[in-house]
């Protein structure tokens, strides 16, 4: 007989006696050697343009609000080949960090501006907007916020005519693996969008595999 | 009155000659031959084992024994019991060899017994050896639970002879292990004693502050007694003793205030001595000889495992520091173990110290010690490359998989001892997540056949680390070192380790197999090799799962081949379902149930892919696992606590309302 499923999944605030973990819980979608692939559109006044991009998580330490990964830039006009870069992310998880960036040349209004494009930050907002997000309780919230910062090209010189100087706004679903994501750089097109999806090698199910460093 | 003899002369007279006049019915030819041999044997660890192999410890402590007797009647017999007690205690001292034979010729007694001399020199004598003797693992235990015992130790302690002190301390700072031991001393009134002792000379402070290490260690109760001691005055005489001149004091002082951190950090907060303590570290380890050697390996105990105190130690400066000395020539083995193990352990968390270690010059002196003579400094180095290579930015840049790190590292994996071969292992499984695609220059090093060897070792940690280590190499690797992975290590032997004994080995073992079958689909076809056998020692185990870990690895090994198509989901219903006939409940119902979230989350992910609505059969195993019970336990699951076994349950409820239920 089927049942009805309890949604019980909105953000609360930590009221002052919860001692409890309020960071993100693990999510299996987003741990290491996940890969997801998708488009990041990068259209500008001149012309509309989307370049195919796959992610792949490396490393994954939620005590410490830390992700990394690559991405890969498929059809990038001015590279012959496939556009590597590692990155590492922060998640905004209230403890490490919060949805304030505090640096990258991002100030609390362009936060503001970039997280609320993200339907699911709307019921944050107030909190956010009041203390920064530091008393919610994002323990059993079904999206995971980060920002991920390119640090590197992996294949490529740094005469590529490509930058990493911006970061990324990002919004995971723990519920299907989807990522959408916002590209800041106050000296490129405004909100050029990634979006992503979990994939699995063409398999018909989820596939896991993992590491673990001694 | 006889005179000692030149060094020359001494060194020039043969030791047998020097043994046999032992037995000298003369006594000034016994007393010559004492101090001769006495001469020749302090400092200096050759010819104590000479004269050990030449029975002259048996010799000398049958002269202790005659002159102890007769010592009462005249003063060459006292000179005698002095000298022959000094000889065996110095051949005692750090020479395990000649602890053994001192404590084999029975003069352990005969010490007890000068210690109740009414001549001084006769109980110095006594105490000094005896304590060369407590300074050694060799010696007996003290049992301080019988009364008697434990009033001869309060007669050490009270006497006011600091010799005699320094022996009681020495016997509690050997003997004292558990917390029985701890309370017993405690409730007799000896940390109060050891107190006092903070303020007397310094000899009493040192053998105080090592004996109060060793009544403190892990004690909350007894710790707590001594910082609330009189308002913490025994603690503001401990951090005191942190600035006093002598460098030993200084160290033992410090060694002793981390004991007391280490029971309980709130005991230090707010007095920033924490900072205060590394900082008189690290300045020692400027200091020569054994202070010099023993600040490395206190600062190691302090930052070990310590997050915090790891980054007020970079802050310090104390990795620019320790590389310093790590590149200076000729170090001895145990300071280049102890520089070694601090920076492995200031590396081991914070990748800003990872980061600071890897550019720097120094890091090739690490490097080196991979080579060294001494198995405890190459131990050290491997545990320093584990803690760098924990980097992932710089795993995912391939800094390390290069010849000149890899290869010597290799070579360890043949080591004859069995701690740096372990080391070994550990640095080369972190290694080997290499992200790049440089894996395949492990393999062609011959790295491969080397773990797979060591998988088959006699020692199960040698083959939990080697398995751990090819788990690491085959996450996301190309399928042609997959192949080379599978290929050495055959279906058969991996089946057998997936049923080995030991769960350690076989989590790991399941952990491999896991990551062998991700990524490409053909991968999956590992597993229903040779009829199966992987897949069905997978099954085996897992209805027999003795731990968490083994039932999650095992689990998620079922989920990656049910991500496959129809027959590799059916079989993963052969492997559930298998020997439910008599009505025992299968055993993902109980892991549904686990405590651990882990478990759960894994379980729940191997029905998700089971009950895929695209791919076909899918009514029927949604119908088979409804007959066995498992859609009901998950409807009881709809409000887990964890968030990822909540939103796959509802995936794999929705997915059953859309086929399972029609």
């Amino acid at each position: 007989m089927p049942v009805r499923v309890v949604e019980s999944s909105a953000p609360s605030q930590v009221s002052g006696g919860n001692s409890g973990n309020t960071c993100p819980q693990p999510c299996t979608l987003l741990s290491v050697g996940q890969a997801f692939s998708g488009t990041q559109n990068v259209s500008s006044l001149q012309k509309d343009e989307a370049w195919r991009v796959n992610v792949r998580i490396q490393g994954c330490d939620l005590d410490h609000g830390y992700l990394c990964g690559t991405m890969e830039a498929l059809n990038v006009p001015m590279a012959d080949t496939p556009v590597v870069t590692f990155w590492e992310g922060e998640i905004v998880d209230t403890k490490n960090y919060t949805f304030f960036t505090g640096k990258w040349e991002a100030t609390p209004e362009d936060d503001i501006r970039h997280w609320s494009k993200f339907p699911s930050f709307s019921p944050l907002q107030n909190q956010v907007e009041a203390d920064g997000g530091k008393s919610l309780d994002l323990s059993n919230y079904p999206y995971i916020f980060m920002r991920w910062k390119e640090l590197y090209f992996v294949n490529v010189g740094t005469d590529c005519g490509l930058t990493i100087a911006g970061f990324y706004y990002v919004c995971f679903s723990c519920s299907d693996g989807s990522i959408n994501g916002f590209y800041y750089d106050p000296n490129s097109s405004p909100f050029q969008k990634l979006e992503l999806k979990s994939t699995n090698e063409g398999r018909p199910g989820f596939s896991f595999s993992a590491y673990e460093l001694q | 009155m006889p005179s000692s003899v030149s060094p020359a002369t001494s060194a020039s007279r043969p030791s047998t000659d020097l043994v046999a006049r032992l037995s000298s019915s003369d006594l000034q030819v016994q007393l010559k031959a004492l101090r001769d041999i006495k001469n020749q044997i302090i400092g200096n660890r050759t010819k104590k084992l000479t004269f050990i192999k030449l029975g002259a410890v048996p010799a000398v402590a049958s002269v202790l024994a005659d002159a102890f007797d007769a010592a009462s009647c005249c003063a060459s017999s006292s000179d005698l019991v002095v000298q022959s007690a000094a000889a065996l205690g110095s051949f005692a001292c750090g020479v395990d060899a000649g602890v053994r034979a001192v404590i084999d010729a029975g003069a352990l007694p005969y010490f007890v017994r000068l210690l109740s001399s009414s001549d001084e020199k006769v109980v110095d004598s006594g105490a000094r050896s005896l304590k060369m003797i407590y300074q050694s693992k060799l010696a007996p235990k003290y049992d301080f639970s019988e009364k008697v015992n434990m009033d001869f130790l309060l007669s050490l302690l009270n006497s006011e002879n600091e010799n005699v002190n320094g022996l009681g301390a020495g016997i509690i700072t050997h003997s004292c292990e558990t917390s029985a031991e701890q309370k017993v001393l405690c409730d007799n009134g000896v940390l109060l004693k050891l107190i006092d002792f903070l303020e007397g000379s310094i000899s009493q402070r040192d053998a105080s502050l090592e004996s109060l290490a060793s009544v403190m260690k892990d004690n909350t109760e007894v710790t707590s007694k001594f910082v609330e001691y009189e308002g913490g005055r025994a603690l503001n005489l401990l951090v005191k003793l942190t600035s006093e001149r002598s460098t030993r004091t200084r160290l033992l002082a410090c060694a002793c205030l981390i004991i007391i951190r280490n029971v309980s950090p709130g005991y230090l907060k707010g007095k920033g001595i924490e900072t205060k303590l590394i900082c008189y570290l690290l300045e020692l380890l400027e200091e020569p000889g054994q202070v010099g050697d023993e600040a490395s390996f206190t600062l190691s105990s302090f930052i070990e495992d310590k997050e915090d105190l790891q980054k007020l130690a970079f802050d310090a400066n104390a990795i620019d520091l320790l590389c310093t000395h790590l590149q200076k020539d000729l170090l001895q083995p145990q300071r280049l173990e102890g520089i070694l193990l601090a920076l492995a352990h200031i590396c081991s968390r914070l990748e800003v110290c990872r980061a600071k270690l890897l550019p720097m010059q120094a890091f090739d002196s690490v490097n080196d010690a991979l080579r060294h003579d001494c198995a405890d400094v190459r131990a050290a180095a491997c545990m320093c490359m584990r803690s760098v290579s924990r980097s992932v930015q710089n795993l995912s840049a391939g800094f390390f998989m290069n010849e000149k790190i890899v290869l010597p590292l290799l070579q360890l994996l043949h080591d004859p001892t069995l701690s740096v071969q372990l080391a070994a292992l550990r640095a080369i499984s972190n290694i080997v997540v290499d992200f790049r695609t440089r894996k395949s220059s492990f393999v062609r090093w011959g790295g491969v056949k080397q773990l797979v060897q060591l998988s088959m070792s006699m020692n199960p940690s040698i083959r939990s680390n080697s398995l751990w280590a090819l788990k690491n190499l085959t996450f996301d690797a190309d399928n042609k070192c997959k192949e080379g992975v599978y290929g050495e290590l055959t279906a058969s032997s991996l089946a057998s380790l997936i049923g080995d004994p030991e769960p350690p080995v076989q989590e790991q073992a399941l952990a491999l197999v896991r990551n062998l079958i991700d990524g490409s689909l053909d991968s999956v076809q590992y597993v229903f090799a040779e009829d199966s056998i992987v897949l069905d020692a997978v099954g085996r185990q897992l209805q027999r799962a003795s731990t968490a870990e083994v039932g999650m690895q095992g689990m998620y090994v079922l989920c990656n081949v049910a991500s496959g198509g129809e027959v590799h989901k059916d079989a993963v219903m052969d492997q559930l379902l298998r020997d439910t006939k008599n009505s025992s409940s299968p055993f993902i119902t109980q892991f549904l149930q686990s405590n651990d979230s882990r478990l759960r989350t894994a379980s729940v992910w191997v029905v998700v892919n089971l009950t895929t609505p695209s791919c076909r059969g899918v009514s029927s195993r949604i119908g088979k696992l409804r007959n066995a019970g498992i859609i009901s336990q998950l409807k009881n699951m709809v409000n887990d606590p964890c968030l990822d076994v909540k939103l796959r349950v509802r995936t794999i409820l929705g997915q059953y309302m859309t086929f399972g239920d029609s």
